[in-house]
């Protein structure tokens, strides 16, 4: 106890000794610090839109569908209304129901689409107008026309290229053709009531919403739905939540009924360009803080080659080869903790400061804002989690005992004999 | 502050009372191809309480036998027991604490941490012992009272004069009431009444505290204080006279 009030004693001056020495390691440090917090807090901000634009384009953070759906993608393998209804019910479970922001059904299949000027291959999803207005940010995307309103019947929403490829305008009409739930090749004519246009060609090309009643009648599969798509409110909390549906519903799911898949599961594109990038900056932390850790080498090591005789005396007096590396290790661990969180107390506080209401970066952009079927908003605003601070702060302090260890071995081996030698 | 602790060698013998044995101990240095025989078969016995200073020229092995008895050196053969401890066989972190229990050392200059005050610096090994702060407090004053101190405890030792940093590495030395203490050239870099005045102190605490002092010296007034004179030549023991 009082050993180690002393080693900090003794650490802590033998830093200010060589303030200057210190102060240029500890600005490496910070500047490092800094860095990490800013380019972490704005790299998951960056990761928290693309999740969010692709889950609201796509199946939601949780999905709810038949076991076999997500391999098939046939209408086959859909969710009954008693599915539905259990699946319902355990969304709005305590503990789950706090964390969803919105739950929309959806009835998808491939079909083709008709018009006098030809027919395209597409996917036509039946939809809830209200609640998919509220999940899905392609009603907002409208070029002409409108969104899908609750009485609409024989209404279809259509995407810019598609429209212009089959010749349709609002009012145009249109056949969809597809197998239905008993295996029978259908038809539906729907009347287009709106046009939208996200940029992204797939989504453009392919994609028509009609109300889910229709789908429904059309595809003679009243009530049932391939998929129940859940919107939470923090992307963080997906797998918790995710698992806490698993228990709930751990009946119909023995039952091969439905299955939870998480966003990552239901999109493992997206997870993968999430990790690529994250393990981006985890390099460019790496390398960094490589640098930094050279520093510290240096500072430290300096300062046991240049006190050597003051180790020498204290191993005559009876330190330890041990201790007298603890004495290293703990000017090089209060060296880095100290800087390390200064760093990162100035990084949460810059860019917090400058940038909390987003970074705009769309001038390095081109006009297509999209990447990899992801709509992307240029300004991205920092996200702060005190896991990632705490990660931070582990980091560096890793950093900082790793660099402090040569110096330390060095002090260890220290020749006491030859350190005491006058001549030195 | 058990013994027990620090010893790990079989050829202890508890029952010595000599401060210091040594059985035909040698040193050899590998210096390249070269093989320089620093100490060459010195056996001796140092009793408790002793006031002990080697003399001999520059050379002749005077440190070399210092750092064998306190254990910085590890003898190329024989024996060296430090209060009835084997010094030659224990691993270096026993060594650390015989030294810290057993063993106080002055060096010629630079002995206290610059960034530490005259007092941390003397109750360093007492911290490091684990004597409770009250109790070191005590020592340390009363010894800074003794030697003429008082009133320097929280100067750090670049405010000192060479005098009064020997003084300090003194009571450092003695603080924790080692059954001896070495002192390499103490006065080496002293005028004469500072040398005086400093042995003066050193012939004080031996007599209070019984605390065995062995020196090694060029100084002549070290050699007339001292009860007991041995010379080394070319690493072995010329003479020795009480
Ligand atoms: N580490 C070493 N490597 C090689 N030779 C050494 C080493 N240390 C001491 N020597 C040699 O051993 C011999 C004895 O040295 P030592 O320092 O013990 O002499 P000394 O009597 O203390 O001399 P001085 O009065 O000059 O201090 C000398 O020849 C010295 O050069
Ligand atoms: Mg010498």
């Amino acid at each position: 106890m009082e050993r180690g009030r002393l080693m900090l004693r003794l650490a802590f001056r033998n830093l200010r000794r060589q303030a200057r020495r210190s102060l240029l390691t500890a600005a490496a440090m910070v500047i490092g610090g800094g860095l990490l917090i800013f380019s972490v807090s704005l790299g998951d901000g960056t990761h928290e839109d693309w999740i969010e634009s692709g889950v609201r384009m796509g199946s939601g953070h949780i999905a709810i569908q038949a076991p076999e759906y997500a391999v098939s993608r046939k209408i086959e393998d859909r969710l009954s209304t008693q599915s539905v209804a259990a699946a319902r019910e355990g969304l709005r479970s305590p503990d789950i129901a706090e964390s969803v922001l919105q739950v929309v059904p959806r009835l998808t299949t491939g079909g083709l689409a008709s018009s006098p000027m030809g027919a395209r291959p597409v996917e036509v999803v039946g939809v809830d107008p209200v609640a998919e207005a509220g999940f899905s940010t392609l009603d907002e995307r409208v070029v002409e026309g409108r969104y899908l309103e609750p009485d609409d019947r024989l209404a279809a929403y259509v995407g810019a290229e598609l429209a212009e490829g089959l010749e349709l305008r609002i009012g145009s009409r249109m056949v969809l053709t597809a197998q239905d739930a008993e295996g029978e090749i259908s038809g539906q004519l729907v009347r287009v009531v709106g046009i939208f246009g996200t940029g992204i060609p797939e989504i453009d090309q392919r994609i028509v919403h009609i109300p889910l009643q229709t789908a429904g009648t059309w595809l003679r599969a009243e009530g049932a739905v391939t998929t129940v798509a859940v919107l939470l409110d923090r992307s963080r909390a997906v797998k918790r939540t995710a698992h806490h549906l698993e228990d709930v519903l751990a009946a119909p799911i023995a039952a091969g009924d439905l299955a939870v898949l998480t966003w990552q599961e239901a999109m493992p594109e997206l997870d993968a360009i999430v990790k690529v990038d994250d393990l981006g900056n985890y390099m460019f932390q790496g390398i960094t803080f490589g640098i930094i850790a050279l520093a510290i080498v240096n500072t430290i090591l300096m300062s046991v080659l240049y006190r050597h005789r003051e180790f020498g005396v204290l191993q005559a007096l009876g330190f330890t080869p041990r201790q007298t590396g603890t004495l290293v290790m703990a000017e090089g661990v209060v060296l880095t903790v100290l800087s390390g969180l200064l760093g990162i107390g100035l990084g949460l506080f810059v860019t917090w400061f400058f940038w909390r209401d987003g970074l705009d970066i769309s001038f390095t952009w081109q006009e297509d804002w999209t990447f990899s079927g992801v709509v992307l908003d240029p300004v991205i605003v920092p996200l702060f989690r005190a896991a990632r601070v705490i990660q931070g702060l582990l980091f560096i302090l890793f950093v900082g005992t790793l660099a402090s260890l040569y110096p330390a071995y060095r002090a260890t081996r220290i020749d006491v004999a030859e350190a005491m030698k006058f001549e030195r | 502050m058990t013994e027990t602790r620090s010893v790990t060698s079989s050829a202890e013998t508890p029952t010595d009372r000599a401060a210091v044995r040594t059985d035909e101990v040698w040193k050899v240095f590998l210096q390249g191809p070269e093989e320089v025989q620093a100490v060459r078969g010195v056996t001796l016995v140092i009793e408790r309480g002793e006031f002990v200073a080697m003399a001999g020229p520059s050379g002749s092995g005077k440190t070399t036998l210092l750092n064998l008895i306190g254990g910085l050196t590890r003898p190329t053969r024989g024996h060296v027991w430090v209060a009835g401890h084997d010094v030659a066989g224990m691993s270096a972190r026993a060594l650390a604490h015989m030294r810290l229990q057993q063993v106080g050392f002055v060096f010629q200059a630079y002995n206290l941490l610059p960034v530490l005050t005259a007092f941390e610096n003397a109750e360093l090994p007492l911290l490091m012992l684990g004597v409770e702060e009250g109790e070191r407090r005590k020592r340390v004053h009363e010894l800074f009272e003794r030697t003429g101190l008082t009133g320097l405890e929280d100067r750090r030792p670049g405010k000192l004069s060479g005098g009064q940093q020997q003084r300090v590495a003194i009571i450092r030395a003695v603080a924790s009431r080692p059954a001896l203490v070495l002192a390499d050239e103490p006065t080496a870099n002293l005028d004469s009444a500072t040398s005086a005045s400093l042995l003066e102190m050193m012939e004080e605490l031996n007599r209070e505290t019984h605390t065995t002092f062995v020196f090694a010296t060029h100084d002549p007034q070290v050699m007339e204080r001292a009860r007991r004179l041995i010379r080394l030549v070319d690493g072995q023991i010329d003479s020795d006279d009480s």
